[in-house]
């Protein structure tokens, strides 16, 4: 039932996803005009050596053409026999095309600074909601206490603060602050230290910072959105019934609201996902984190066209990826939703 | 004074509000003797949820107990402490709600709340509360027990959910089912199926039984002894018969009279009782009842009258039938 269902909402992905490529390769098409930056700029081309670059590069087609060269069209048709030739792969065969800057895949770059990201970015997530839960319960059950004005007036300053001046604050005190004070303090950027680093407690000392900065922000939104779910669904009457049984006021929180009220939670954690990786890029850069974030800012600045592409193309899928995963979850925790 | 199941007396609850303490239960006296059924009526507002919530301890804050006792085999369920009354609740009292469709957990399925009592208060596991689950369910008449345990409440028909909840509250067999509106949100078949159900399991169980209920024909059908309340207060109690026979306070009176009978002339029109619910931040001196009341003398605006009996076995809070004036024959001239 449920695979059945997830795999019918990736079909239902797919066109959407298509969307993108074409989206993604029409604006840089046309921003990006010739596609290889400072080709006529160099005295030592000859205008037909130019030509040529642009033929070898494909890039004298039709945008269709280009688009479906792009896409490995040709590629699977040569699989079947319809092409003749030899063709070069496209993003069908998950193959983003080669750097600008580098030569080297697009694909090789991603997946070397995937994994930062996704550790930063997940722990981040896991804390978030680790912490905003508990604080949206707390919030809930105790409206209108000192301790219920504490953590809204928490989350407005969360809200409110920006992240990289979050960072650096905190950069000054733990870092820079700590250190001059002679204390124990924690990495100020990277992943790891390069002398004498790398074990576990390293890397784990660097990520206290930027996990921290990131899931600050994601706390405070998380954490009063679930104090409204828990409050709303304090007032059902199922949760009269279950204190009519006569159980705890612990058990009534937690077997019989708490589950109610996570439902819609999810859903916000989902659409979140992919915004934690873009949201992310500023707090990478601020850490010199080195994940997606950052990569797509250096590329940016570079004119790296086919890495920022290809990156785009890789967000869009994170996005359709945190929805379908947040639905079917969805589907988990609620049973009134069909899987249909 | 001979001992009752349950007893309540002078019960107060109050929830202060912005326009001032709004007394929903406002002294509010009664018993109920094991097995038998007590209907209670009144108006929208009235306080019955109230009163019975508050017999549950239920009542959420911001509301109250202000005072007053409620004697549950002699020990007053309102000097008890929240895990006491754990103790009592779901165990010896159980309550079904109006509302079926949103009184079971949508996320739990239905033989899992409905064997969870027993979980709570007789210990068992999950499989024997469950074989508990479909035994009970098969007993209010569940159609199909054994895969109706495993579906989810939005999988149960109106009906089959009420049932659910009144095998819910029957699995610890206890003394006291209090039931407010069982039967408001069911369509007519089903009502008449449910209250069947209530009635059967009064007469096989033996629990002494509280409906609350708008229809005063359920209670003639289901109830031994009425209640009627009005803002806050009891304003007349006694057997359903006599009640119904000879109301003796003119709010029972009018709600009679808006009833439609057969045996009455088809041609002689029913009225509705005029005038608003009082707003209970702002209640009216005297009687509460004496702005709508057709029988009003001039003691009504200034003076509560008590509850006291009016006939042997009937009481009611009004000065005119307390001076014996029988409002059957009053109201013939008072139109
Ligand atoms: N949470 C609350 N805050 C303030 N007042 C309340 C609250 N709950 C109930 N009341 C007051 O208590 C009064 C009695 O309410 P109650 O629910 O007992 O009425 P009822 O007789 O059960 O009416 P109905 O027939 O509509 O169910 C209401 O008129 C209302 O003014
Ligand atoms: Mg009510």
């Amino acid at each position: 039932m449920l695979w059945k269902y997830a795999l019918r909402r990736i079909i239902v992905a797919l066109p959407v996803l298509l969307g993108v490529t074409v989206i993604t390769y029409g604006l840089i098409y046309l921003t990006a005009g010739d596609l290889v930056p400072g080709l006529q700029l160099n005295p030592n081309l000859r205008p037909e050596d130019i030509a040529r670059i642009k033929a070898n590069l494909g890039l004298d087609q039709p945008f269709l053409v280009q688009y479906l060269n792009w896409l490995g069209v040709p590629w699977l048709l040569h699989q079947v026999g319809l092409w003749p030739g030899a063709v070069r792969t496209g993003l069908l065969q998950g193959d983003f095309g080669r750097s600008l800057l580098d030569g080297s895949p697009v694909m090789s770059h991603i997946l070397e600074r995937l994994p930062y990201t996704l550790e930063l970015t997940s722990l981040a997530i896991l804390v978030g909601v680790i912490v905003a839960i508990p604080m949206g319960v707390v919030g809930a059950l105790r409206r209108g206490s000192p301790a219920d004005h504490f953590l809204t007036s928490l989350s407005v300053v969360g809200v409110s603060i920006p992240n990289f001046w979050l960072a650096l604050l905190l950069v000054l005190i733990f870092s820079v602050g700590a250190f001059q004070l002679g204390l124990p303090h924690l990495p100020s950027g990277g992943a790891a230290s390069s002398v004498n680093g790398g074990d576990v407690l390293d890397r784990l000392a660097h990520l206290v910072l930027p996990t921290t900065v990131l899931a600050f922000g994601y706390l405070a939104v998380w954490s009063r959105y679930t104090r409204s779910s828990m409050l709303e669904s304090l007032s059902q009457d199922y949760v009269r019934t279950a204190r009519a049984k006569g159980m705890s006021e612990r058990r009534v929180v937690y077997v019989h609201t708490l589950r109610n009220a996570v439902i819609p939670l999810v859903t916000l954690i989902g659409l979140e996902l992919p915004t934690l990786v873009a949201g992310g890029a500023v707090v990478e850069i601020v850490f010199s984190w080195p994940g997606l974030g950052r990569l797509a800012l250096e590329r940016a600045v570079g004119h790296d066209y086919t890495t920022v592409m290809g990156l785009t193309l890789f967000t869009a899928v994170l996005v359709i990826a945190g929805n379908l995963l947040a639905d079917v979850l969805y589907a988990v925790l609620d049973p009134r939703i069909r899987y249909t | 004074m001979s001992e009752h199941l349950l007893q309540v007396e002078n019960l107060r609850t109050e929830f202060p509000t912005r326009d001032g303490v709004v007394g929903a239960v406002d002294g509010v006296s009664f018993y109920l003797d094991p097995g038998e059924t007590l209907g209670i009526v009144g108006e929208s507002g009235s306080g019955k949820s109230i009163t019975v919530l508050s017999i549950m301890g239920l009542v959420q804050r911001p509301g109250r107990i202000a005072g007053g006792r409620v004697l549950y085999k002699g020990n007053d369920l309102v000097q008890f402490s929240q895990e006491q009354l754990q103790e009592v609740r779901g165990k010896d009292l159980a309550m079904i709600f109006q509302d079926p469709m949103t009184s079971l957990n949508p996320v739990y399925r239905s033989g899992w709340q409905v064997g969870e009592p027993l979980r709570l208060h007789r210990g068992l596991d999950r499989p024997r509360s469950l074989r508990e689950a479909v035994s009970m369910f098969r007993k209010v008449g569940m159609p199909e027990p054994e895969q109706r345990v495993q579906s989810y409440p939005h999988e149960l028909s109106g009906g089959m959910r009420q049932r659910a909840m009144i095998a819910m509250g029957l699995t610890t067999g206890p003394s006291v089912l209090i039931a407010d509106e069982p039967t408001t949100a069911l369509d007519v078949t089903i009502q008449a199926q449910i209250l069947e159900l209530l009635k059967k399991v009064n007469a096989e169980y033996n629990t002494a039984t509280i409906l609350i209920t708008h229809n005063l024909g359920v209670v003639a059908g289901m109830c031994e002894r009425v209640m009627v309340m009005y803002a806050g207060r009891v304003v007349e109690e006694g057997p359903t018969e006599d009640v119904f026979a000879n109301p003796s306070h003119p709010y029972t009176w009018s709600l009679l009279r808006s009833l439609p009978r057969l045996d009455r002339d088809a041609k002689e029109p029913l009225r509705a009782l005029p005038g608003l619910p009082p707003d209970l931040t702002d209640l009216p001196s005297g009687c509460h009842f004496h702005p709508r009341c057709p029988f009003r003398i001039d003691r009504c605006v200034d003076e509560y009258p008590p509850l006291a009996a009016v006939l042997p076995a009937q009481r009611a809070a009004c000065w005119v039938t307390q001076a014996g004036v029988d409002l059957n024959r009053a109201g013939a001239i008072v139109g």
